[in-house]
């Protein structure tokens, strides 16, 4: 009789696959891997090093809060990795709790993401000593923000950590859950050389019925606190580091678009690694054009949904013509900031939109991998717009602001940290998937279980399981 | 979707079109009472008309009251059509097909009556003439303004009204040919002759899903315009500092469709009780339609924490005066009270647990909850804010709805039910052809020694 590991399953796109050849792809890539790669990752080290030494030169300069505004840009990158790696975990989560089938391969490229909200939060700490004071409005000048007041303790700083933490924290713990049976799996299949960390972090997993239950548990109930989390971070992140540095703003739809515009750069920064993996890391199979197909029309609901946020915000500032709204519609959008503005709007919904909008080229491997290039591209030119403006204002206890102040424009240093930045969070997902495998063993195994591929009427369709 | 047995094609017809045949006692007592609430307020009406609008509680600066709050609300209602419907069959979710067409229905029946409301709340309709085909006033030739929201307003609201009639319509086709054929004399002409020549050959069914493909895909956008426009009927004024927020757009919206789902779930336990259709909606739906009302209701909520707080965040006078008259100032606290329980404190941790969503009286209960916090919402948004609209005005006047006011109120709500009720004695309120679909799509997979539901995925 088969064993149900051996049991070959073929799906629509005529790929044989059966639980024990997922186990024995994926452990003979991952270990290659782990071995592989040197170059790449001293070259990013090696740029990540030189945005270290360019933050260093930049902090000798001047660091604190009369010198903001030449940390916007490292303000604009922080906000960029919260957003986009950040979110990209709330794929598998969502996915996960929707049951479908087509996010199983997905899910821990997503997870992996959660591993580089430790740059974020160490992004994070300069900027909080470079906030101003919030100040008391009874004895003395004050700026607005959601906090209302200074007299609570920790305000904004510590809250604004916490908060990051405990997002990261989650995240990482997200990803630990869910990787555990993998890791366990890969422990045991493992050269013996490798075997303490591995076997260490997993000894305690065998994989019985309770242990599943309470791992799906943990897994929905992480997935949870991981949304709640994400959201309240992105609200009071936006709201402390942008708005409540420009006197006279009240935007109350900004921190609900900043939040999607993180999901929307999240699903795409996903699909950039499913096509590399899929493309380089011999994992073709598994990222079947059906998966982006799937995916494509998530991207292009979210940039619908970017547009609709957007023009919902620039319709009821626009409308009213307050002077103090108008300014802040050309600082941000139409006349200081308005190359980024431009490349935002192009990028964040206009590009992919167009390109999305035909069946054709969603139902494709590139197409939706060239949108999602373009989706991130544009929530970096956003979160430009947004931050760059915002630490540049030096009056920030003003009632409003009276002119519109002209832009400031990157340095060497400015584009060195980015460089820095970007190339830190691609290390620490390479160094990450050297102990974690970037395919969800079990979930891809789980799926194989639930799809059978079955004659109907007069062709071949594919059948799929719903469990409770 | 999976729970329920295998009906026959005959059996489905027959009971899905049963609520057209057979007419229970107790159908016809419902649908003559709400008759009576109608009556009343159509008398309501016609007397205000005669006497003017002194008869309601309106006056300065108070002038937008319950007829206002009870447009929005129907506008709210009627955005679960294209939610489920739409979306729902977009993304292919199996669970859809018993709520789709009910959650249509009531999309026409709430936007006709939300459509009613400004022009009762004019006090003189026939003025809809002026401002539909000529100047505002002859005399000096002036012309409505196009710029203004309240000019969209209609203009989207009958666009999405038009395009729901079209989109049940094409549903409706292949279930009207075949009560078409089972029927006789007059009514078979009325029905061969809305039936558009139906016969259900093959390129006929290959049109019908395309238009429903493409009627779905059409009216989202003009779905999310229409409570967008509504909102900024309100968020457009600066001269209501409380209602100028930019959030209100995607703030309407999803407490619409947290009303709207609510309603089509109140609807659809209904409907199963009165005509007996026990085996088309079944626990798993109203599970299925509870999860989702989870998620829109959470939602929703971040966005209701995100106004609130961004009124206060500036710290100016009337917006502190607004807040302060709705969390403070009796009666508006108790009423801000009684919202935020019923439309979340209440329902939502009840749905969090399976036992409840699978509960039908429970979920009535909290669906209903959620539509009578989600009328108080509306009502909070607008006369605290027009009533502290001047912040150094010595005249704060409150609003209290005259008893013309609520007749009028209660006889939109019993107008609303009654059109559904007639509806389904002429079509059935749920798609005979969507239901067979589904049951043809369903299989089973044999995982270890269990039998795992399963859909045939026709893509």
């Amino acid at each position: 009789m088969t064993d149900y590991k051996d049991k070959i399953q073929t799906s629509v796109t005529g790929d044989e696959l059966s639980a024990n050849i997922v186990t024995n792809d994926v452990a003979r890539t991952f270990l290659a891997h782990r071995r592989g790669s040197p170059v790449i990752l001293f070259i990013l080290g090696l740029i990540f090093l030189g945005g270290v030494i360019a933050f260093a030169s930049r902090a000798m300069d001047g660091f604190d809060s009369s010198h903001r505004a030449e940390w916007g840009y490292f303000a604009a990158l922080f906000a960029f990795l919260l957003s986009a790696a950040g979110s990209a975990p709330l794929f598998a989560v969502a996915f996960r709790m929707t049951a479908n089938h087509w996010r199983r391969p997905f899910a821990r490229i997503s997870e992996l993401y959660a591993m580089v909200g430790l740059l974020t939060l160490a992004c994070l700490i300069p900027l909080l000593v470079l906030l101003p004071p919030i100040g008391d409005c009874s004895t003395g000048p004050c700026r607005k923000t959601l906090w209302f007041t200074s007299e609570y303790w920790g305000v904004p700083t510590f809250w604004d950590f916490a908060g990051l933490l405990g997002l990261i924290v989650c995240g990482i713990a997200l990803l630990l859950v869910s990787a555990l049976p993998d890791i366990a799996q890969m422990s045991a299949l493992s050269e013996s050389k490798d075997r303490p960390l591995l076997g260490k972090l997993t000894k305690f997993w065998t994989g019985s019925q309770s242990q599943w239950h309470i791992h799906r548990i943990s897994l929905s109930l992480l997935g949870g606190f991981y949304f709640i989390l994400l959201i309240g971070v992105q609200t009071i992140i936006n709201v402390d580091f942008v708005m409540s540095l420009v006197p006279g703003w009240k935007d109350s739809i900004l921190p609900a678009h900043q939040a999607l515009t993180g999901i929307q750069a999240g699903v795409a920064s996903v699909v950039i690694i499913a096509f590399i993996a899929r493309t380089f890391g011999g994992y073709k199979k598994y990222f079947p054009m059906e998966s982006f197909w799937s995916i494509s029309k998530i991207l292009l609901a979210l940039s619908l949904l970017w547009a609709y946020f957007w023009f919902a915000e620039v319709n009821t500032l626009w409308y009213g013509r307050m002077p103090v709204e108008q300014n802040i519609l050309k600082l941000v959008m139409f006349e200081s900031y308005r190359l980024p503005f431009a490349l935002n709007f192009l990028m964040s919904f206009l590009l992919p939109f167009l390109i999305l909008l035909w069946n054709p080229i969603r139902k494709s491997v590139l197409g939706p991998t060239v949108a999602s290039i373009l989706i991130v591209l544009g929530s970096f030119f956003m979160m430009i717009r947004l931050y760059v403006p915002a630490f540049g204002i030096q009056d920030v206890t003003a009632f409003q602001i009276t002119y519109v102040p002209a832009a400031i424009y990157p340095n060497f240093i400015d584009l060195l940290m980015i460089a820095g930045g970007l190339s830190g969070a691609a290390l620490i997902y390479l160094l990450s998937i050297r102990i974690i495998p970037i395919l969800s063993l079990w979930e891809i195994k789980e799926g194989l279980l639930y799809q059978r591929v079955r004659p109907f009427l007069r062709g071949e369709y594919q059948v799929l399981g719903k469990p409770k | 979707m999976y729970e329920g047995k295998h009906l026959t094609n005959k059996r489905i017809n027959d009971d899905l079109l049963s609520s057209l045949t057979k007419s229970s006692l107790v159908y016809w007592a419902i649908v003559g009472t709400l008759g009576l609430v109608v009556l009343a307020a159509t008398v309501a009406v016609a007397f205000m008309i005669n006497k003017g609008l002194g008869v309601t509680g309106l006056n300065r600066p108070v002038m937008w009251g319950f007829f206002i709050t009870n447009f929005v609300f129907w506008i709210g209602i009627s955005h679960a059509g294209v939610m489920l419907s739409a979306i729902l069959r977009l993304s292919k979710a199996e669970w859809r097909r018993p709520a789709t067409r009910a959650a249509e229905v009531l999309t026409i029946f709430s936007l006709m009556t939300a459509v009613l409301m400004p022009l009762i709340h004019s006090g003189r309709p026939w003025r809809l003439v002026y401002w539909v085909m000529f100047p505002y006033d002859f005399q000096r030739g002036i012309w409505m303004d196009i710029r203004s929201p309240l000019v969209w307003d209609p203009a989207a609201v009958n666009t999405y009204l038009t395009s729901s009639i079209l989109f049940v319509f094409v549903a409706l086709i292949p279930d009207i040919a075949i009560i078409r054929d089972r029927s006789s004399g007059i009514k078979k002409i009325v029905y061969s002759v809305l039936s558009l020549g139906w016969r259900g050959t093959t390129r006929q069914w290959k049109f019908q899903a395309i238009a429903g493909i493409l009627l779905s895909a059409l009216i989202l956008p003009v779905f999310v315009s229409v409570h967008s426009i509504v909102s900024w009927d309100f968020g457009m004024a600066i001269a209501v500092k409380s209602w100028h927020s930019t959030i209100f757009a995607p703030y309407f919206v999803i407490g619409a469709v947290h009303s709207g789902v609510s309603g089509v779930v109140s609807v659809m336990i209904f409907m199963r009780w009165l005509f007996g259709w026990q085996n088309y909606v079944r626990h798993e739906h109203i599970d299925a339609l509870g999860r989702l009302l989870l998620v829109i209701a959470i939602a929703w909520f971040y966005f209701l924490l995100m106004e609130f707080f961004f009124g206060i965040y500036g710290q100016e006078g009337d917006e502190l005066a607004t807040r302060h008259m709705q969390l403070l100032e009796p009666p508006w606290q108790w009423f801000f009270i009684v919202f935020i329980i019923t439309a979340f404190l209440f329902p939502v941790p009840m749905w969090l647990f399976r036992r409840v969503r699978r509960n039908l009286w429970l979920m009535l209960i909290t669906t209903i909850s959620v539509n009578i916090g989600m009328w108080l919402e509306r009502l909070l948004i607008i006369v605290p804010g027009l009533a502290r609209k001047q912040v150094f005005s010595g005249t704060w006047y409150t609003y209290a709805p005259s008893a013309i006011e609520i007749t009028i109120i209660g006889g939109t709500f019993a107008m609303v039910l009654m059109l559904f009720l007639l509806f389904a004695k002429i079509f059935p309120l749920i798609p005979l052809f969507d239901i067979k679909e589904g049951q043809v799509l369903q299989d089973k997979i044999k995982v270890g020694k269990i039998e795992v539901p399963a859909v045939i995925r026709e893509d």
